[in-house]
């Protein structure tokens, strides 16, 4: 059991966490936070010196923190952005997290910065590029960098790789973990019509250290990686499969718009027990036709005024 | 067929993403740019096309952003109404796109954005013209209020001094200084009493008087203040630590008040900014602030 817990990268297995949020912030100073672990949204924390700070310095003395980035923009061909990543190292001084993951995407360019997690073109040049970035910014920080696959809406003819032998190939180049988003293979498998289940049995197994569950919502065509909804059937499948494969990482459940209160958050996050002995949730997939469905929602990054 | 480097084909993706204009404009915008084309670039499959799997993008950008500027300023889009609001922020984002990794620089540059955007139409009258101040003063004081909320302040602050007795402030050793938190602002309206009637969604009209605003913290709370000219004065002087009777000379020469009005005036509200978060004492062996 102990040398499970100490797999991947000789990171531990932290159970089940979910995401440190503006809004429940008020709960966790007054009651037991019920969860093993927190992951936060490094740009919130960075240069925060206000509550936030002080509910996070909480938390930290009470559980394992991890730190994930949405703007450290591997993939853009832009220089790397240094003062950012000296910010980002600071954080790690005082918060002491188990890790560090952002996502394989880029969000800008040209000193512009779209808050979005744009596709990379899986190429031979994007690897080359990335594995560079990859290197530079582990030396920098002196750990693994943990990377995420993100949902995607669309892929680029220039493409010759595949994302999972994208990220099997950066793994053996670099030796950075894995951040395996179940609900964004499951959101891409779905827009681009490949199989969710090859997608993950075809990645580096030992190399992931965690998972991410989320509840995507069903626009027709194509789904859309919204984080506002509970965790699908589908979906809970596909991390069953994930936990098998890997011996057991660490869960978290990502929940990002129309926040519930932590005690639902907590029911839902449980659910993942419940997953691995095989019982599955019945949830099914929330379908809109709402004209304006956001992906990668940025609620849990808005000023709380609490 | 041009080239598809890394670099073009995300330089494609950005001006299709942030330019202004419909998918259409924004696509050939950046043909001509970059001499790429849709059809060149974007798979198509499962029966979606090119075309919608971009907007998907394209329309994300804006609402992801404009969500964050809706909850930055509350204040404003009750003021001026929701489609009135989304209208200006949606101008600010197409025209001043985001450089910050963070969201919260998103709208630092939205006050000056509307000062400099306003009409600038002579023939309306003068009170239209007057209220046309209004809109870049709310979002400014919203700024500020953000602003305080997420900067350094006090709390954890070893040397801070927060009780001070009312005649410690004649002591030549006793010397304050501006909290990093602290900001300052000099209003055409009145809007203190304005926003706290907002925030309880009793909105009311601002009334247009030359007003002073401080803005500081303690304990976590964002404490909000009309204050008078030599108050103003006084904190602007506190900028460097400062001995009490130096801040409260210039304090006096620039509000047209008697030094010893100010001093009286100290004894009572010198305590009471240090509370709020406006101002910390420190003692004169602490003459520069070194926060945690």
């Amino acid at each position: 059991m102990q040398n499970l817990r100490l797999q991947r990268l000789g990171l531990p297995n932290l159970g089940l966490g979910v995401g440190l949020r503006n809004q429940h912030f008020s709960y966790l100073m007054r009651n037991d936070p019920q969860v093993d672990w927190f992951e936060i949204i490094s740009e919130n924390f960075m240069d925060n010196f206000g509550f936030a700070r002080h509910v996070l310095e909480r938390m930290a003395a009470i559980r394992p923190i991890v730190m994930h980035g949405v703007s450290l923009s591997i993939g853009s061909t832009d220089p790397l952005d240094w003062t950012y990543l000296k910010s980002l190292k600071t954080l790690a001084d005082f918060v002491q997290p188990k890790w560090i993951s952002d996502h394989l995407c880029w969000t800008g360019l040209a000193n512009v910065n779209t808050h979005d997690l744009l596709p990379v073109p899986l190429t031979e040049e994007s690897l080359l590029h990335v594995v560079d970035r990859v290197r530079q910014i582990q030396d920098f920080l002196q750990r693994p960098l943990i990377l995420e696959n993100p949902s995607t809406y669309l892929e680029f003819k220039k493409s010759t790789i595949t994302e999972w032998d994208f990220l099997s190939e950066l793994v053996k180049e670099t030796g950075c973990g894995l951040l395996l988003d179940v609900n964004n293979v499951y959101v891409s498998s779905h827009n681009h019509g490949f199989d969710a289940e090859h997608y993950i049995r075809s990645l580096p197994h030992s190399s992931i250290v965690q998972i991410h569950l989320a509840g995507p919502t069903d626009c027709g065509q194509y789904l859309v990686d919204t984080h506002d909804q509970p965790v699908p059937t589908a979906v809970w499948h596909l991390y069953k499969l994930a936990q098998e494969l890997t011996g057991g990482v660490a869960t978290l459940l990502e929940w990002d718009a129309n926040i519930p209160d932590f005690p639902e958050l907590v029911v839902e996050l449980k659910k993942a027990e419940a997953a691995l002995q095989g019982l599955i949730p019945d949830a099914p997939l929330r379908h809109s036709s709402a004209a304006q469905i956001v992906s990668n929602p940025v609620d849990f990054q808005l000023v709380s005024r609490t | 067929m041009t080239e598809q480097s890394l670099n073009r084909l995300q330089l494609w993706m950005k001006t299709v993403v942030t330019e202004r204009g419909s998918l259409g404009e924004k696509l050939e915008s950046a043909a001509q740019q970059h001499g790429l084309l849709i059809e060149e670039v974007i798979a198509e499959k499962r029966g979606l096309s090119a075309h919608k799997r971009l907007s998907i993008y394209t329309s994300g950008y804006v609402a992801r952003l404009l969500d964050c500027m809706r909850a930055d300023f509350p204040v404003l889009r009750r003021f001026v109404g929701e489609s009135v609001f989304d209208a200006f922020a949606k101008a600010y984002i197409v025209t001043e796109p985001p450089h910050s990794p963070s969201l919260f620089d998103l709208g630092a540059g939205f006050p000056k954005f509307l000062e400099e955007t306003k009409p600038k139409n002579s023939e309306a009258e003068a009170e239209i013209i007057a209220l046309l101040d209004l809109p870049p003063e709310i979002a400014g004081l919203e700024r500020a209020r953000t602003e305080v909320m997420r900067a350094r302040g006090t709390e954890n602050d070893p040397t801070a001094v927060t009780s001070l007795s009312p005649f410690e402030i004649f002591s030549e050793d006793l010397k304050v200084q501006a909290t990093p938190c602290l900001r300052l602002l000099e209003l055409k309206f009145s809007l203190v009493d304005f926003f706290q009637e907002t925030d309880q969604n009793l909105p009311l009209q601002p009334e247009r008087r030359h007003s002073f605003v401080a803005i500081g913290r303690s304990d976590y709370r964002v404490h909000v203040k009309e204050i008078e000219l030599w108050q103003f004065a006084f904190l602007k002087a506190c900028e460097c630590p400062v001995s009490v009777y130096f801040a409260a000379r210039l304090a006096a020469e620039q509000s047209g008040k008697e030094l010893s009005f100010v001093l009286a005036q100290l004894v009572v509200w010198l305590p009471v900014a240090i509370q709020l978060g406006f101002l910390r004492q420190i003692s004169s062996r602490h003459d520069t602030f070194s926060p945690a």
